[in-house]
C-alpha cells in the first residue's frame, strides 16, 4: 500500500490547493535516525471541496495539515495555494498566505489562550492585521460569535475555561473564521467532544462551509465522520496515501485492505449486528525505521512477497476512485484518460 | 503507583472530573492564618520602612539614646518601653535599625528580584521560543553561573565593582547615587540563571500548545506571540519563583552585609547589624536576635506568600 | 453470555452491585451541584453494564460514586450502595482500600496519566501483587509477565523492563487494564476507556475487555458517551441524563424499543456509515442542564423536540415497559406513545422541523 504516485491529481482550474510528494520529516534527538511523519505525497482540493484525511495516530495525517499551513515547513515537496507556490515563501508574504487558511485543532481548549476573554481570542486576528475600525471589527466578531452560536456578551466576560468543550471548539471556529480564508483544515475536530456535541459541530460545519464559500481539509480517525462530511477521502497509512476516493464509493467499494479494517472497526449502535472479531490486530509500526515495499504489508491479509520489496503506485480501480496495492479487492482499470 | 489500588492518582477535585460541570474557582473561604500573619506583616513593615522619617515613634538610627544615667553608653537599654527593642553597642535604637535596615534589605530584594525577572525572564523566553542557537548560548552561560558557588561568585562581584568604582568612573558615578547598586546588581545576576530555566522550560511547553500555534496560523508575528500569547501564561510561574527567589536575595544580601560586603557604610541593614554585635550575644541578646527575627519573618513571610501563590495557579490551571 | 455464567452467577445470592437511591452532591461556590440524583439499579455477576450519556450527565461521577474514589471534602453523599450484599455506600477510603483492587477496580480515559511515568512497567504491575497478595518479587513479576499476555501484549518479558512513555497509547491502556485486572477484581469499571485511542485500536481493547470479563466471570461497568461502543459489548443499558437514571433496559431490549426520546437522541446523533456523504446528521439541541438548577419537570424537557407542558411542569417517575419488567425508562410521552406521535404529527407540520426550540414552543402552545 501506500504508495506513492499521481494518478489521482486532477487537471481542473477548480484546483485550490495543490501538495506534490510532500515529505517531512523529524530527526530523532541526535540519533541520526528521523521519523518519517509524511513520505511522498500528492494531493488536491478543488474550491467548495471538502477533502476528508484519515488513518490512524501516527500516519502522517495531522502533520500534512500542518505542513501545508508551513507550520513547520515540510522537508521536501511542493505546496501550491491559490496558483502559488508556499514552500518559497518567506516572512510577510508567507504570513499574509497564511491568513487564507486556517487551522482548527483537535484540543477545543488547548487552541485557546487560557488567559484572555473569548471575544479578545476572536478579535484577534483582525487585530494583528489591522482590519477595520474598532466598531467594524467588533461587529463582525460579534456577528460570527453570533453565528457559531456563542453569545457576544459572555464571550466579552469569560475566559476559555468557563465554557465546554463543544463551546470551545465554536469559539476556535469563530476566530478561524474572521479572516475570511478560503481554506479552513480541520484537524480532528471533534475526536474530543461528544456524540451528541460532535453532531453539532459536525452540523455548524457543513453550514458555515455553505455560507462562507468554504474549502475544507477535514483530517480524523474516524471513518465515519470523515465519510459524512467529506465529497472526497483519502485514506493514509504511515505516511503514505493507500486509497482516495469519493466518500460514498469508498464506503460502498472499499479497494484497499486497509480501508477495510477502517471500516469494520467503527463499533455498530445495533447489538444485533455479530460484534465482528477484532478487524486488525497490533499497531502500526514506528516510523522511524518503515517496514520495505508497502508499509502496511507486516499487517495486511493479502500480503505477499512482492508487497515486501516493492511499493505499490497509485492506480485507478473507478471513475475517481484509486488505490495503492499489489492487490486491491477491486480490480483496477485502465483509464484512456483521466 | 497504581490507579485501581490507591486512589491517591484520582483527581482530587470534581472541577478535574470530565463529567463535572464547569466551576469556578476553588479556593477556601478562610484564607488561612500564615499567609494572614505574612501579608501583615510585610505590609506593616514595608509601611514603616517608607514612613520611618515622619513617624515620631522611630529614632533617627543615629540618634543616640541617653541611657538610664542621663547618658549615651554601651547596650544601655534591653527591650523596654524607651528603647523597644533595646540599644546597641553605639546607644543607637535597635528597633528603628530594624525598620530602616528594611528599606535597605526590601529594596534590595525587589530590585535584583526584578533584574532577575527581566534579564533571567527574557533570556528564558528568547530561548525557549526560538529554540536553535540561541537556546544553546543561554543555556550554556546560565550552566556557567549556577556551576559557580553563589556565595562565592556574588563576593567577587561586589569586591570587583567595588574596586573599579574606586576609580571613579560610571561606576563610581553610580554608586554615588545609589549605594546598594552593586548589590542590586550582583543579587540580581544570581537569579538570572534559575529564572532563565524555570522560564524557558515552560516556554517550551508553552510553544507547542496549540494556541501558539493558532496564533502563528493566523500570522502573528514572533513578539506578537511571545508577548500576547506566551508571556500572560508565563506570569504564575513568574510570580511564584520571584517570591520565594526574593525571600533567598534578602538572606543573601544579609549573609553579604554579614561578610562586610553590604551596602556603604552609613546604611543600616539586618545582616551588618548582626554582624556588628553578635560577640555581645551572651549579655546584649537583643541587639543580635531582634534582626535575625526580622530576617526570618521577612523571608518566611515571602515564602508563605510564593507557596500560596504557587497553589492557587496549579488550581486554576487543573481548572484549565 | 454463557448460560453457564448466568447459572453461576445465581448460585451466590442476589446481585453483585445494588444501588438505592444514590445520590452525590458537590459543594461549589456557586451552590450545591447535583451530579448524581437518586440513582437505583443492580448489576448481576457477570455481567456487562453501558453506562451512557453526554459529559455533565453524571456518569462518571455515579461510577466514582460507587467505587468511593470521590474527594470526601465538599462532597455530600446519600443513598446505598451494596457490593456483595456488604454496604460499601458509606466506607472512608481507608476502609475502601480493602475493597479496592480485589474486589472492584477501574480503569480511566487517559492511561498516560494514570500510570507513573518513571516506574517501569513490570514494577507498576508487581507491587500491588506484592502488597495485596503478599506475593514474592519472583513471583508478582512472573505473574505480571502472565497478565501482559492476558491482555496480548507482545514480548510481554521485554515489555516488563519498559518505562510507560515507550509505548503507544492503545498498549498503555492494556497496561491499565492488566494493573487493574492483576488482584482479580470481581467488577471493573472502565471509565471512556478508548475515548482517546484510534478506531482501530478502540475495537481490539473493547473485545480484550469483553474477553477478560467472560474468562474471569467479573463484572464490568463500561462508561461512555457513544452507543456505539456498548451495544456489541454489554447485557444491559443505564442512560443517565442531567444526574438521573432515565432508561435502562437489556442492550437488545433497549435497541429494539427505545423509550426515551434521549436515547434515540443520542443514537441518532451517530454519524451512519450507510448514510450518503452530507447527510445532515440529527444532533441534539442545547447543553445539559445546569445541575446546580435543574428543570424542574424531565430535566430533558428543555432540549426534547416533543416536550409538552406537563413535561416542563412534573418530573416523570421511572417506569417498567408493559411488554418488559427489567425495561425502565423515565418520560411522560416515550417513544411509540401516542403523545409522542402527536409531537411527531405537530413537528412535522410545523416548517422548523429541525429546530428543536422552535418545535418546543408549537408543542407548549398547543
Amino acid at each position: 500500500m501506500a504508495g506513492t504516485g499521481k494518478a489521482h491529481l486532477r487537471d481542473s482550474p477548480d484546483v485550490l490547493l495543490r501538495i506534490e510528494d510532500l515529505v517531512v520529516e523529524f530527526p530523532v534527538g541526535r540519533t541520526g535516525l528521523k521519523v518519517n511523519a509524511v513520505s511522498g505525497i500528492s494531493l488536491d482540493v478543488l474550491k467548495g471541496e471538502t477533502l476528508g484525511l484519515v488513518g490512524e495516530s501516527g500516519c502522517g495525517k495531522s502533520t500534512t495539515g500542518r505542513a501545508i499551513m508551513q507550520l513547520p515547513r515540510p522537508t521536501s515537496g511542493s505546496v501550491q495555494f491559490e496558483g502559488k507556490e508556499l514552500t518559497a515563501m518567506q516572512g510577510d508574504a508567507m504570513r499574509e498566505a497564511r491568513t487564507r487558511m486556517q487551522m482548527i485543532f483537535q484540543d477545543p481548549i488547548s487552541s485557546l489562550n487560557p488567559r484572555r476573554k473569548v471575544r479578545q481570542i476572536v478579535m484577534e486576528p483582525l487585530n494583528i492585521w489591522k482590519r477595520g475600525t474598532d466598531a467594524e471589527r467588533a461587529k463582525k466578531v460579534d456577528g460570527i460569535l453570533e453565528e457559531v452560536g456563542i453569545d457576544p456578551v459572555r464571550a466579552g466576560e469569560s475566559q476559555p475555561h468557563q465554557f465546554s468543550g463543544g463551546q470551545c471548539q465554536r469559539i476556535s471556529i469563530a476566530r478561524s473564521l474572521v479572516l475570511d480564508p478560503s481554506l479552513i483544515i480541520c484537524d480532528e475536530p471533534v475526536s474530543a467532544l461528544d456524540v451528541s456535541v460532535q453532531a453539532q459541530v459536525l452540523n455548524l460545519l457543513e453550514d458555515l462551509k455553505a455560507e462562507y464559500g468554504l474549502t475544507l481539509i477535514f483530517i480524523a480517525h474516524d471513518l465515519a465522520v470523515v465519510k459524512n462530511i467529506s465529497d472526497r477521502v483519502a485514506v493514509m497509512y504511515l505516511g503514505k496515501i493507500c486509497e482516495v476516493a469519493p466518500s460514498d464509493m469508498l464506503y460502498e467499494q472499499p479497494a484497499h485492505h486497509y480501508t477495510s479494517v477502517l471500516l469494520n472497526s467503527i463499533p455498530v449502535p445495533d447489538p444485533e449486528v455479530a460484534v465482528t472479531k477484532t478487524a486488525i490486530e497490533g499497531e502500526p509500526p514506528s516510523p522511524v525505521l518503515p517496514p520495505p515495499g508497502c508499509r502496511f504489508n507486516p499487517r495486511c491479509p493479502a500480503a505477499q512477497d512482492i508487497c515486501r520489496s516493492e511499493e505499490p503506485q497509485l492506480r485507478a480501480v473507478g471513475e475517481g476512485h484509486f488505490v495503492a496495492c499489489h492487490f486491491p479487492t477491486i480490480t483496477p482499470v485502465e483509464l484512456t484518460s483521466r | 503507583m497504581t490507579t485501581t489500588l490507591a486512589p491517591t492518582t484520582a483527581p482530587s477535585a470534581p472541577a478535574a472530573a470530565p463529567d463535572a460541570p464547569t466551576k469556578g474557582r476553588r479556593l477556601p473561604k478562610w484564607p488561612g492564618l500564615g499567609i494572614v500573619f505574612a501579608i501583615t506583616f510585610l505590609g506593616g513593615l514595608t509601611f514603616l520602612a517608607i514612613f520611618a522619617d515622619y513617624l515620631s515613634f522611630i529614632p533617627y538610627p543615629n540618634e543616640k539614646i541617653l541611657g538610664p544615667n542621663g547618658r549615651p553608653g554601651r547596650y544601655d537599654w534591653g527591650p523596654s518601653w524607651t528603647a523597644w527593642f533595646g540599644t546597641d553597642g553605639v546607644s543607637a535604637d535597635v528597633f528603628s535599625k530594624c525598620i530602616y535596615g528594611a528599606r535597605t534589605s526590601l529594596q534590595v530584594g525587589i530590585f535584583a528580584t526584578v533584574f532577575g525577572i527581566l534579564v533571567g525572564g527574557g533570556l528564558g523566553m528568547i530561548a525557549g521560543y526560538f529554540r536553535g542557537w540561541v537556546d544553546r548560548v543561554v543555556m550554556i552561560f546560565t550552566d556557567c553561573l549556577l556551576a559557580l558557588p553563589a556565595l562565592l561568585l556574588a563576593i567577587i562581584l561586589v569586591d570587583r565593582l567595588r574596586a573599579q568604582a574606586e576609580s571613579g568612573g560610571v561606576l563610581g558615578w553610580i554608586e554615588e547615587r545609589w549605594g546598594i547598586a552593586f548589590i542590586v546588581l550582583t543579587l540580581g545576576t544570581l537569579a538570572v540563571a534559575p529564572l532563565a530555566r524555570i522560564v524557558r522550560a515552560q516556554t517550551l511547553t508553552l510553544r507547542e500548545r496549540e494556541f501558539v500555534l493558532a496564533a502563528r496560523s493566523l500570522g502573528a508575528k514572533p513578539n506578537r506571540v511571545i508577548f500576547r500569547e506566551i508571556l500572560p501564561n508565563l506570569i504564575p510561574a513568574i510570580l511564584t519563583v520571584a517570591f520565594t527567589g526574593l525571600s533567598v536575595l534578602i538572606a543573601a544580601e544579609g549573609a553579604l552585609a554579614f561578610l562586610g560586603l553590604g551596602a556603604e557604610i552609613g546604611t543600616p541593614t539586618w545582616g551588618k547589624l548582626i554582624d556588628e554585635n553578635r560577640n555581645k550575644i551572651d549579655e546584649f541578646w537583643w541587639a543580635t536576635i531582634f534582626p535575625c527575627l526580622m530576617l526570618f519573618l521577612t523571608v518566611l513571610s515571602f515564602n508563605i506568600i510564593g507557596d500560596r501563590l504557587s497553589r492557587r495557579f496549579d488550581i486554576r490551571q487543573a481548572g484549565v | 453470555m454463557s448460560t453457564q455464567i448466568q447459572a453461576s452467577a445465581r448460585d451466590i445470592d442476589g446481585p453483585l452491585l445494588e444501588l438505592e437511591d444514590v445520590t452525590t452532591h458537590f459543594k461549589t461556590p456557586r451552590g450545591v451541584v447535583r451530579a448524581v440524583d437518586g440513582v437505583s439499579f443492580s448489576l448481576d455477576r457477570g455481567k456487562a453494564l453501558g453506562i451512557v450519556g453526554e459529559s455533565g450527565s453524571g456518569k462518571t461521577i455515579l461510577s466514582r460514586s460507587i467505587m468511593g474514589l470521590l474527594p470526601p471534602r465538599g462532597t455530600i453523599r446519600g443513598g446505598s450502595i451494596k457490593f456483595e450484599g456488604r454496604e460499601i455506600g458509606n466506607l472512608d477510603r481507608k476502609a475502601m482500600r480493602s475493597v479496592w483492587g480485589k474486589e472492584m477496580a477501574m480503569i480511566f480515559q487517559d492511561p498516560m496519566t494514570s500510570l507513573n511515568p518513571v516506574m517501569k512497567i513490570g514494577r507498576q504491575i508487581a507491587e500491588p501483587l506484592q502488597i495485596h497478595l503478599g506475593m514474592t518479587k519472583q513471583n508478582a513479576l512472573a505473574t505480571a509477565e502472565r497478565l501482559l499476555q492476558d491482555v496480548r501484549i507482545p514480548e510481554a518479558k521485554r515489555r516488563l523492563e519498559q518505562y510507560p512513555h515507550e509505548m503507544s497509547g492503545g498498549m498503555r491502556q492494556r497496561v491499565m487494564i492488566a494493573i487493574a485486572l492483576a488482584c482479580g477484581p470481581t467488577a471493573l469499571f472502565a471509565d471512556e476507556p478508548t475515548t482517546a485511542l484510534d478506531v482501530t485500536v478502540q475495537a481490539q481493547i473493547l473485545d480484550l475487555l469483553g474477553e477478560q470479563r467472560r474468562d474471569r466471570n467479573m463484572s464490568l461497568v463500561l462508561v461512555t458517551h457513544d452507543l456505539g461502543v456498548v451495544a456489541g459489548h454489554t447485557d444491559e443499558i443505564a442512560v443517565m441524563y442531567g444526574g438521573k437514571l432515565v432508561e435502562k433496559a437489556s442492550t437488545k431490549g433497549l435497541f429494539a424499543n427505545m423509550k426515551m426520546p434521549y436515547t434515540e437522541a443520542l443514537l441518532n446523533s451517530i454519524p451512519k456509515l450507510e448514510d450518503r456523504s452530507h447527510t445532515r446528521l440529527n444532533a441534539i439541541a442545547g447543553r445539559p442542564p445546569d445541575l446546580v438548577n435543574p428543570p424542574k419537570g424531565c430535566r430533558f424537557a428543555p432540549r426534547c423536540p416533543y416536550a409538552v407542558d406537563k413535561c416542563v411542569n412534573e418530573e416523570p417517575p421511572l417506569i417498567a415497559t408493559a411488554e418488559d419488567p427489567n425495561h425502565l425508562y423515565a418520560c411522560w410521552y416515550p417513544v411509540g406513545s401516542e403523545g409522542y406521535h402527536e409531537a411527531k404529527v405537530r413537528i412535522a407540520a410545523s416548517k422548523h422541523a429541525t429546530d428543536a426550540l422552535a418545535a418546543t414552543s408549537a408543542a407548549g402552545g398547543n
